[in-house]
């Protein structure tokens, strides 16, 4: 599974994007995986949207290792 | 009903009105600029990122789902990443409709939903003197 960090969320993983291998999950076992890899991202799960192939998914979404999600933080275009 | 989106490293140019839509009686654009300042302090630019295949998909859900309450006849946005100076603009937004009533609502109500649902965001805030060593080669 492809991973795209934006915004501040890059300071925190100090990358852009990252590959991680899930199986089949859905977004809290996704969340497990990725505070395990970057622990500083814990405290942005309540403001961060998940979106899966450029869509945003809800908490009842699932999760392959063939998608690309981002991790979208608020927005600030305009 | 014609939609057009383009996400741009460059200056946004002075775009014409759509030629080849005849029955249009209103033109509304909107240009959001970088302001001088950020957090009460003087800035001299600004830096954006997009996540962009999912920011021009985006908008042009957010414009399809207005456009039914608002039937305009053609919607134009520009929206700049990188670097923008203070004073250019970050975003042009031109909408044409029968009439001008729907061509405002809609431009307000994209406006709004943009800063709320479109994966853009204000990066960094450059002082003069970050803005001079860019140009720097």
């Amino acid at each position: 599974m492809r991973i795209l960090f934006f915004a501040h969320l890059k300071d925190i993983t100090r990358c852009a994007e990252m590959n991680l291998a899930c199986g089949e999950v859905d977004a809290d076992g996704l969340w497990r995986k990725l505070v395990a890899a970057h622990p500083g991202l814990e405290r942005f799960r309540g403001s961060v949207r998940l979106a899966k192939n450029s869509e945003y998914v809800g908490p009842d979404a699932r999760f392959s290792d063939t998608d690309e999600v981002a991790l979208i933080p608020p927005v600030s275009g305009g | 009903m014609q939609i057009e989106i383009q996400l741009t490293n460059a200056p946004v140019a002075e775009p014409l009105p759509p030629s080849a839509v005849t029955c249009v009686g209103a033109w509304v654009e909107f240009r959001g600029v970088v302001r001088g300042e950020e957090n009460g302090q003087p800035i001299a630019a600004l830096e954006y990122e997009a996540y962009s295949p999912m920011a021009e998909r985006e908008m042009r859900r957010i414009i399809e789902e207005i456009i039914r309450r608002q039937p305009c006849l053609f919607v134009r946005v520009i929206h700049r990443i990188g670097v923008i100076p203070v004073g250019e603009a970050a975003i042009y937004v031109g909408v044409a409709g029968k009439h001008r009533a729907e061509a405002f609502a809609l431009l307000v109500q994209f406006m709004d939903r943009l800063k709320q649902d479109v994966p853009i965001w204000k990066r960094r805030a450059l002082t003069g003197q970050e803005l001079e060593e860019l140009k720097v080669p």
